[in-house]
C-alpha cells in the first residue's frame, strides 16, 4: 500500500515540479530529473551547468536541498523516536524475559513458544475477531445509508451531517463512562425504557453477562462510529463525477440501477478504505471494554491490545507482552493487506 | 490511490461541492409538471427523516447532560415522579470542589491537548512547507517514513514506547504525553499541511524568492495566510485526538495529580477514592464532552477535511 502511496506521490510531485519549472526556463527541470533519477551523477551535472554558466542553478539547488533536509527532520525525529524505534525496540524486547523492573537475558523464541499455550491471550484474539466481525457490516451498512442520506446539498443536511457526526467528535471513552451509568440495573435509562416497554427486566444486569455486554458494547460502537463511516463514503459519492449519472438516467435506468450499478462500483476504493480503517479499528479495541466490562465476567471479553496491556502493567512481564504486541503488529497487517489487495484487484 | 489524492480537496468541502447540488436541479428541473407541490413536499419528508435520524445520535448525549443535573441519589435508584423535577448542579459543585478535583485533571487534559496541538501544527508546517516546495534527495523516502508511523498502531508500540519514555524521563509527565501524541498526529498533519503548500500558486513563491526574502521570511510573511485552513485543520484533529485519548495516557502517566480527564473519570467509575458515585462520572463525562462539541462545531469544517485526508492516507 505504501508503495502505491509513493509512486503517486511521485508521479504528482513530477507534474507540479514540471509545471513550475517550465515558467523557470526549463533547464532546472530537466536538472531535476537527473538528479532525482540517478543520485550519483552530480559532476555531469556541474560541467553541463558550467558550459552553460548555470551555476546560481546549483548553488540555488544545494540551498534547496539543504533547507528542505532542515525543514522536515523535526518531523523525522518524531516518527523515528517515537514510533519507528519503539517497533524494532519491540521485537528486540520480545526477544528477552524483559522485566519492568530488574536484569533481563535473551531467552530466544521462548516468549512466542509460551504464546501459543496462552489461553487468555489465545481466546482474546479469538474474541477479538468476533468482535470486529460483529460491528463491521452494520457500521458499513448504516454508514453507507446514512450517506446516501445526506451526500446532496438539500436543505438541513448540513445540520443532519454535523448531528449525525457529534457521537464520533465526542469520542467513545467519554461515551462508554455514560453507558456504564445508563446500563445500571434498577437505575439506568436503558433498563428504565426496555422495561417500559416489555422488552426486558428492570433488574438486567447488562454488563455481567457476556453475551449481554457484548451485545450492548457492539450497539454503542455501531452507533458511535457509523458517522464516521458516513462522512468518508460521503466524500467519495460527491467525488463521482455527475454526468454519469445524467447519461444514465437518459438511458432510463432507475435510482437504484444507477446506485448499484455505478455508484457502489465507482466507490470501491473508498468502500475499502473505510472498511479498513473500521476493521483495523475494531481490532485494535481497548476503551470501551475496559471502562465497560473490564474483560470481564472472567477474561471471556478480553481484547487482544487489553491483554497486551494487562501483561505489561499489572503482570509486569514487558518481554511478553512485547510478543504480543508483534503478533498484533502482523495480525493488522496482514489484515490490511489482504483487504486491500482483494479490493484493489476488483478494482483494475 | 491517485484520483482519490487529486481530488480530494475539492470534495470534502462538503458545503460547497458542486455536483450533488447540480444533480438535484437538474433532477427536480427535468419534470416541469407539479414542480413545487412535488418539491416541498418531498422537502418536508426529508427534513422529517433527517430529524427523526439525527434524534438517534443526538438524544442519547443530549441525556446524558440533563442526567448529570440530576441528584446523586436519582441517578443511582430507580425514577420517579421526582427524577424529572428536581434539577441541580450538585453533582458539578462535589466534582470541583471535592477530594476528587477534577480540575486539575481538567486543566492536565487542556495542557496536553493545547501542547499537542501547538507541536504539532509546528512541526507539521515546517515539514509540509520542505516537502512541498524544496526539491531534495531522499524526499519521497523521508516522507514514506513519515506515512510508516500512520501506519503503525500505537497500541502496538505500547510496551517498547513504555520503557523508552521511561529512560528519557517521560514517563509521568504531561509533556511525554504531548511529544506522544504529536508522533501519531504528525502524519495527518504533515500530509495536510504538504497538500496546502502545494495549492499556492508557485508564482508567489517564485516572487518572494526573486524580491529576496528569506526561507523563514517567505514563510512567516507570504505563505501564512494561504495555508491558515491547513494550520487549523492539523490543529483541530490533534487537540480532539489528545483530549479523548485514554490508553496511552492510562500507560504513561500513573501519578494521578497528572491524570488526564478520561483517566481520573475512570477512577471515579471503580470508585478508587471511595465509594462509586454515577452522578460524578455523569457530571465528569459531560465536561468532557462539552469542549469537544464546542471546539468541533465552531470548525467542524477544518475537521473533516483533516479526517478525509487522514482515512485517505492510511
Amino acid at each position: 500500500m505504501l508503495e502505491r502511496k509513493q509512486n503517486c506521490l511521485q508521479e504528482s510531485r513530477g507534474q507540479g515540479l514540471l509545471g513550475r519549472d517550465r515558467e523557470a526556463g526549463g533547464y532546472a527541470g530537466a536538472t531535476m530529473t537527473v538528479t532525482g533519477q540517478a543520485e550519483s551523477q552530480p559532476p555531469i551535472l556541474t560541467r553541463l551547468r558550467v558550459g552553460r554558466a548555470r551555476s546560481p542553478a546549483s548553488a540555488q539547488a544545494r540551498r534547496d536541498t539543504r533547507t528542505g533536509l532542515v525543514l522536515v527532520t523535526p518531523a523525522l525525529a518524531f516518527v523515528i523516536i517515537f514510533a519507528l524505534f519503539p517497533l524494532g525496540f519491540g521485537v528486540y524486547i520480545s526477544l528477552t524475559n524483559w522485566p519492568l523492573i530488574g536484569a533481563y537475558h535473551f531467552i530466544g523464541l521462548a516468549n512466542y513458544q509460551s504464546l501459543l499455550h496462552n489461553s487468555v491471550f489465545l481466546q482474546s484474539i479469538v474474541f477479538t475477531l468476533k468482535y470486529t466481525g460483529i460491528v463491521t457490516i452494520p457500521i458499513f451498512v448504516v454508514g453507507y445509508a446514512l450517506a446516501v442520506f445526506v451526500r446532496a446539498n438539500r436543505p438541513g443536511t448540513t445540520v443532519f451531517r454535523t448531528l449525525i457526526f457529534l457521537p464520533y467528535i465526542v469520542g467513545l471513552v467519554t461515551e462508554s463512562y455514560m453507558a456504564v451509568v445508563e446500563l445500571q440495573p434498577s437505575s439506568g435509562s436503558v433498563n428504565y425504557v426496555l422495561s417500559k416497554a416489555g422488552l426486558v427486566s428492570d433488574t438486567t444486569a447488562w454488563l455481567v453477562h457476556t453475551g449481554l455486554a457484548v451485545t450492548v458494547i457492539c450497539v454503542l460502537v455501531v452507533w458511535f462510529y457509523s458517522g464516521f463511516a458516513m462522512m468518508l463514503l460521503m466524500a467519495g459519492m460527491q467525488n463521482i463525477p455527475q454526468d454519469i449519472y445524467e447519461s444514465a438516467r437518459v438511458d432510463g435506468a432507475s435510482w437504484w440501477a444507477a446506485e448499484r450499478k455505478l455508484t457502489f462500483p465507482l466507490l470501491r476504493r473508498w468502500i475499502a478504505l473505510s472498511l479498513i480503517i473500521s476493521v483495523v479499528g475494531s481490532f485494535l479495541a481497548f476503551n470501551q471494554f475496559f471502562i465497560m466490562t473490564d474483560g470481564g465476567p472472567g477474561t471471556s471479553t478480553v481484547t487482544v491490545v487489553m491483554s497486551i496491556y494487562d501483561t505489561a502493567f499489572p503482570q509486569m512481564d514487558v518481554g511478553l507482552a512485547s510478543a504480543m504486541s508483534v503478533v498484533l503488529v502482523i495480525v493488522v497487517g496482514l489484515i490490511t493487506f489482504v483487504q486491500f489487495h482483494y479490493l484493489q484487484r476488483d478494482t483494475d | 490511490m491517485s484520483t482519490v489524492h487529486s481530488h480530494q480537496d475539492s470534495s470534502v468541502r462538503t458545503g460547497t461541492s458542486g455536483g450533488p447540488a447540480a444533480r438535484a436541479t437538474r433532477r427536480s428541473s427535468s419534470q416541469p409538471a407539479t414542480i413545487s407541490s412535488g418539491r416541498s413536499g418531498r422537502h418536508a419528508w426529508y427534513i422529517a427523516a433527517g430529524a427523526a435520524i439525527s434524534v438517534v445520535f443526538v438524544v442519547p448525549l443530549a441525556w446524558e447532560v440533563f442526567r448529570s443535573l440530576e441528584p446523586e441519589s436519582a441517578v443511582s435508584s430507580a425514577p420517579t415522579s421526582q427524577t424529572f423535577t428536581h434539577l441541580t448542579f450538585a453533582n458539578y459543585q462535589t466534582l470541583v470542589s471535592g477530594q476528587d478535583d477534577i480540575i486539575r485533571n481538567v486543566m492536565n487534559s487542556l495542557i496536553v491537548a493545547i501542547l499537542t496541538a501547538a507541536i504539532t501544527s509546528l512541526i507539521a508546517v515546517l515539514a509540509g512547507y520542505g516537502f512541498a516546495l524544496f526539491r531534495f534527495r531522499g524526499s519521497g523516502v523521508a516522507f514514506g517514513l513519515v506515512l510508516l508511523a500512520f501506519m503503525i498502531p500505537f497500541q502496538a508500540v505500547l510496551t517498547p514506547l513504555f520503557l523508552e519514555l521511561h529512560f528519557m524521563h517521560l514517563l509521568n509527565s504531561l509533556i511525554g504525553l504531548a511529544l506522544f501524541y504529536t508522533t501519531f498526529n504528525l502524519p495527518v498533519g504533515v500530509y495536510v499541511m504538504r497538500n496546502s503548500f502545494r495549492q499556492i500558486p508557485g508564482e508567489l513563491v517564485d516572487a518572494a524568492k526573486v524580491d529576496g526574502a528569506s526561507v523563514t521570511a517567505t514563510l512567516v510573511s507570504v505563505l501564512r495566510p494561504l495555508i491558515l485552513p491547513g494550520i487549523a485543520t492539523t490543529a483541530l484533529y490533534a487537540f480532539l485526538f489528545s483530549w479523548t485519548e485514554f490508553l496511552g495516557a492510562l500507560s504513561f502517566v500513573t501519578n494521578d495529580r497528572l491524570f488526564t480527564l478520561p483517566v481520573a473519570l475512570s477512577n471515579a467509575e471503580t470508585g478508587t477514592y471511595g465509594a462509586v458515585n454515577y452522578g460524578l462520572l455523569l457530571a465528569g463525562s459531560v465536561i468532557a464532552m462539552v469542549p469537544c462539541i464546542i471546539v468541533y462545531v465552531a470548525l467542524q469544517r477544518y475537521y473533516v477535511r483533516g479526517l478525509v485526508s487522514g482515512a485517505l492516507k492510511g
